[in-house]
């Protein structure tokens, strides 16, 4: 654990992913043992994975969903959204806003997660779930977006451009 | 008219002056048809402008989030796709065309883990793909209405270069014709007569 720990480069949010998933997945497997790397793939942050090994991060996954939920039914309620741990302000702005909001409170939530677990396999489950975090938010892009947007609406005309 | 060969008789001048009738109520028929044709056109071109500036404004409205589309954890194309475009057959300005109802989209269904921006792409989308398909419907529309004012256009060349110039040529040349034989019976019956009076008097 503490080799793979060390041998890993830190990560913070909004900087480009130093390393990918698959990469760490690599570097994990041959540090690890069977069970902790079997524990380590069914942690996801992308599938909310419930079923977890972990139960903090089995807790948090799970909260997740359940304020996804929440606020999709109060949307269809026509009401506001009441989510257990996500903060309100996190569904204010637009829907790219939002979600560099909820990736925010969820690095917050994984930094607290890890405060003093160094070295654990805590530590190594959270930094797979930072790591997923951070890629997906180097992902966003304007003109990727916009091409993805085009393609959708009006696949004919985006055709003729090309 | 030239080639036409014409039946210098009272019956010809007849059916002349009945197709010159008949062509002369016609003609403001096909133009009044023209021009309506030409203003629904029009109406259905500016719809189609309008359509398109809503479908800018909302591209425009959706600009500062786009770049979450390209969220590597979603392909946005798996949860919306059109199933079909329901139209209605009704007529406008004498032509038979589909006017757009609706669109009918294959939605799947959200689950718990999707990112919450996918529920406003869908909703976006499906706005975006009922105008497009609206536009698409307009633009039928405007071909079906365009093939029509052509025919109509012919027809209204036809009446005003070829039958009532026709008509009104044949209709006076038979009248000069008849009018000429009419002459030359009189002027043969005063010869006739003069000679017999001359013959008598001998």
């Amino acid at each position: 654990m503490v080799y793979l720990m060390t041998s890993l480069p830190s990560l913070s949010f909004d900087q480009v992913p130093p390393i990918t998933i698959d990469e760490f997945n690599d570097e994990a497997k041959s540090q690890l043992s069977a069970r902790h790397f079997r524990l380590l793939e069914s942690v996801d942050i992308q599938q909310l994975n419930t079923e977890v090994g972990k139960k903090s991060i089995a807790s948090f996954l799970q909260t997740i969903k359940e304020d996804l939920a929440e606020v999709r039914k109060a949307k269809v309620q026509n009401r506001q959204a009441q989510p257990v741990r996500l903060p309100k302000s996190a569904l204010v702005g637009n829907p790219l806003e939002r979600e560099i909001k909820i990736l925010q409170w969820q690095w917050q939530e994984l930094l607290d997660m890890e405060a003093g677990k160094t070295f654990t396999l805590t530590e190594v489950l959270v930094y797979k779930l930072k790591l997923q975090i951070v890629s997906r938010l180097h992902s966003f892009n304007q003109k990727e977006g916009a091409k993805v947007l085009a393609s959708m609406v009006n696949p004919a005309k985006n055709k003729e451009d090309n | 008219m030239a080639g036409i060969k014409i039946k210098y008789t009272k019956t010809e001048r007849a059916r002349q002056k009945k197709i010159l009738k008949v062509s002369e109520r016609m003609l403001p028929l096909f133009e009044a048809m023209e021009k309506s044709l030409m203003a629904t056109i029009n109406t259905i071109a500016e719809r189609i402008e309008q359509i398109r500036e809503e479908i800018e404004k909302n591209r425009l409205a959706a600009e500062p989030w786009t770049a979450v589309m390209s969220d590597s954890w979603i392909n946005i194309g798996e949860f919306i796709s059109v199933n079909k475009i329901i139209t209605k057959t009704v007529d406008v300005a004498g032509v038979r065309v589909q006017q757009y109802v609706n669109v009918d989209f294959n939605v799947m269904p959200i689950h718990e883990d999707t990112p919450l921006w996918v529920d406003d792409a869908i909703e976006l989308m499906q706005e975006q793909l009922q105008l497009l398909a609206e536009i698409d419907c307009l633009k039928e529309q405007i071909n079906l209405l365009e093939e029509e004012l052509l025919d109509v256009r012919a027809r209204v060349k036809l009446f005003e270069n070829r039958r009532i110039p026709n008509a009104k040529l044949a209709i006076r040349k038979i009248g000069q014709k008849l009018q000429d034989d009419e002459r030359l019976t009189i002027a043969t019956a005063k010869v006739v007569k003069t000679s017999k009076q001359k013959e008598g008097k001998l």
